[in-house]
């Protein structure tokens, strides 16, 4: 509708940067408490307890304990470091293969973009959790694994949203312009492309961090992810699940922490697309 | 002559900044109404504000009466029940604006059918009639894609006043048209003034303006500067922006003397065919550059102007035919100026950076960027600024700088000013063709517009078809 438009500048459209801020405060709260937890109430996520079964909070952890008398404060914050730490491992080296592909992708053109589109075509026709299973089949570590597989399922969304956004900056006049000024592809890259690609990596980043964080407590929680005794959220959850007529306050903590976690993660995101 | 539309004190504003000074107007039938003004006048807004269409955000002031009705502007519900009953729009690129997956017989029954109220049957019948009407008999079953852009604008004018509308508003209707084509759109809007019908026509083509006649209302930042009977005012412009942008338009640029060039040729093209989608552009096309030399090139829309100057660059293959650069020359010196100026920057950069980078790049004596800056007349604080923040006009003149820094014998630009208002226009193509002659680079200069290229090329090598008879040209055969 070409009447609708305007031939003078309109006020910027109103963003609201609140919610990226409201975000990142909440995953700088879970951060910090994944890691000072342990300083300030030291305790061993393992060691049981007989005397402390599904105790009420204390000085020594204000969380309280679990089922067999362990810290539930020690088991939230290395649970909590655990995810965290697979999500950004993963996040960072699948938006490092997806954006080295894609680029190359949509640089090369021909068969190399054909061949990394029926690759990525093909990893997208497998659900994400199958592909997680049967990477942790293969490979023994259990972290390593969810690390491994976790990368293969998001890998695919750089690809795909980076070969899209640089096929259309490649055709565009300013790269044209660069390259008859004599400029490289590695100039190219990080005037052109970068400035285009970074905020978007950031709301992928934190909705790849967020499906990484649900898969590992998904997969906890139906018990094939992590082996007890190993602290993690899914697997507290499920542990807990039986006690939640005596102690429901400790069924509440890891979903009360997995759900900050994940709307942290999810603001963030929504602040970058606005 | 009886009034169909008047408009008193119309003004836009946005908060407390005001947009558009208050303005009055009145629509007769028979005799149309020009708003003529830059981008960024406010032309477009006085038009909407007037018909009810403004966007969220801006708010009108003043009032509206037609058909017997007086319409307060600050209200916004007033106007629904007037749309295609009687005001008609006639969008910029029709193209964009009709249902593409609609046939044209559709497209202007819909309004028929759903505004006048007829039953399908009539319908139809009226919009067949509407297209014979046009001479568009034929094209009642195609869809927009396989219409030709004048057609699309036909039937969309056909559209607009299927509910009856008998004043029409045409926003650029000329926008993105070639010369056959606006004179066509034009002919088309005289017609419905002759039967009776009042326009409203917005453009920022004098040629446009002119053909219309009618009354005129030259707008300048808001305000109406000049108005009166349009021969008069394009003959003795009173306003001092009239005066410029009346000596702005090509057609009054001053004549002058062809130049041949001298010396070895920079680059030759021989036998250069080219086909693109199954269709021949060009075919055994044979050109020779000289240093200084400027080349027009003129063509309709589609013809392979541009094509034609990616291959000589070497951005795109011929089928046949080769280019050959003169000798010893270093590739960076055969360089392109865009037709969207923003789209030829990297968009996050500062424009100096970019310019750093170029220098530093090459080796280049970064020097020499203040002498270009105060040469091509630009203000040193543009260069902290990012492409989206420059005006179009100093934007393609840092564009220019730019390429100017690897002192190039060869320059293809693409349509230059085709975005440019009529005095940057005017601006910049002097300006490229004085460097031209200074440096003794070669310019191959691709435009629209015929009266441009005979007042500023050596030569103009036309890439009509034969069947398509070009206006006439400072012709010579490639």
């Amino acid at each position: 509708m070409s009447i609708t438009q305007v031939d003078m500048p309109l006020p910027a459209a109103r963003v609201r940067p609140w919610a990226r801020w409201t975000g990142a405060a909440l995953l700088a709260l879970v951060l910090a408490f994944a890691l000072l937890a342990p300083v300030i109430f030291p305790a061993d996520p393992l060691r049981q307890s007989l005397r402390h079964i599904l105790a009420a909070p204390d000085a020594a952890s204000p969380l309280g304990y679990d089922h067999l008398g362990r810290s539930l404060t020690a088991r939230l914050a290395s649970a909590l470091r655990l995810s965290l730490m697979i999500a950004a491992a993963a996040v960072a080296s699948s938006a490092l293969l997806g954006v080295a592909v894609g680029v190359l992708a949509a640089w090369r053109g021909g068969w190399v973009d054909r061949a990394a589109s029926l690759v990525a075509d093909a990893f997208l026709a497998l659900p994400g959790l199958l592909l997680v299973l049967i990477v942790s089949a293969i490979v023994p570590v259990t972290p390593l694994a969810f690390w491994i597989g976790l990368t293969l399922v998001l890998w695919i969304e750089y690809f795909r949203l980076t070969r899209a956004t640089v096929s259309r900056l490649l055709a565009a006049p300013g790269v044209q312009a660069s390259r008859l000024l004599g400029f490289g592809p590695f100039y190219i890259f990080r005037r052109h492309l970068w400035p285009e690609l970074a905020p978007m990596l950031l709301t992928l980043g934190a909705f790849g961090a967020a499906t990484a964080i649900m898969m590992i407590a998904a997969l906890g929680f139906v018990s094939v992810g992590m082996r007890p005794p190993t602290p993690e959220l899914g697997l507290m959850m499920v542990e807990l699940l039986p006690y939640y007529r005596e102690a429901p306050m400790a069924l509440v903590i890891p979903v009360a922490a997995t759900f900050v976690t994940l709307l942290g993660l999810n603001l963030v995101a929504k602040g970058g697309r606005a | 002559m009886s009034e169909l539309l008047k408009a008193t004190d119309v003004s836009v504003h946005a908060g407390a900044e005001m947009l558009v000074e208050p303005v009055s107007l009145a629509l007769t039938a028979g005799r149309p109404f020009t708003l003529l003004g830059e981008t960024g006048s406010g032309k477009s807004l006085l038009a909407q504000a007037i018909i009810g269409t403004l966007p969220a955000g801006l708010a009108a002031a003043g009032q509206v009466t037609l058909a017997g009705r007086a319409l307060d502007l600050a209200r916004r519900d007033g106007h629904r029940a007037l749309w295609g009953r009687l005001i008609g729009v006639l969008p910029q690129e029709p193209w964009l604006s009709l249902d593409p997956l609609m046939p044209a017989r559709a497209q202007i029954a819909e309004g028929h059918a759903f505004v006048r109220g007829l039953s399908w049957a009539e319908a139809n019948a009226a919009a067949d009639r509407d297209l014979a009407g046009l001479g568009l008999q034929e094209a009642a079953d195609r869809r927009p894609d396989q219409l030709s852009g004048g057609m699309a604008q036909r039937v969309a004018f056909a559209a607009a006043r299927a509910g009856g509308a008998r004043i029409v508003v045409a926003d650029e209707p000329t926008k993105g048209l070639d010369i056959g084509r606006r004179d066509e759109v034009t002919r088309l809007l005289l017609d419905e003034v002759a039967a009776g019908g009042a326009l409203l026509t917005i453009t920022h083509d004098l040629g446009v303006a002119r053909r219309l006649g009618g009354e005129l209302a030259v707008m300048l930042k808001g305000r109406v500067v000049e108005r009166g009977p349009a021969a008069e005012v394009l003959a003795h412009p009173r306003h001092d922006y009239t005066r410029r942008l009346i000596a702005a338009d090509p057609a009054s640029w001053p004549q002058v003397p062809p130049r041949p060039g001298t010396g070895a040729p920079v680059l030759r093209a021989e036998g250069l065919s080219v086909s693109r989608g199954g269709r021949r552009l060009f075919d055994g096309l044979g050109l020779d550059l000289q240093p200084g030399e400027i080349v027009g090139i003129w063509g309709p829309s589609g013809c392979g102007k541009s094509t034609l100057g990616d291959v000589l660059l070497g951005l795109a293959r011929p089928d046949q035919g080769r280019v050959t650069r003169g000798a010893g020359l270093a590739p960076q010196r055969f360089q392109k100026l865009y037709q969207d100026p923003p789209s030829a920057f990297p968009r996050c950069l500062a424009l100096g950076r970019a310019l750093d980078d170029l220098v530093r790049l090459h080796r280049l004596d970064g020097a020499r960027i203040p002498q270009l800056m105060s040469r091509l007349r630009l203000s040193p604080a543009l260069l902290a600024r990012r492409p989206a923040e420059v005006s179009g006009g100093e934007l393609q003149r840092l564009a220019l700088l730019r390429l100017l820094l690897l002192d190039p014998v060869f320059l293809f630009a693409d349509e230059p000013t085709s975005r440019l208002d009529l005095i940057t226009q005017a601006e910049v193509t002097g300006l490229l063709t004085e460097v031209a002659r200074e440096t003794g680079m070669a310019l191959l200069i691709v435009s629209h517009d015929p009266e441009l290229l005979s007042r500023s090329a050596d030569r103009v090598i036309s890439l009509a078809s034969p069947e398509t008879a070009g206006p006439r040209l400072r012709h010579q055969a490639a």
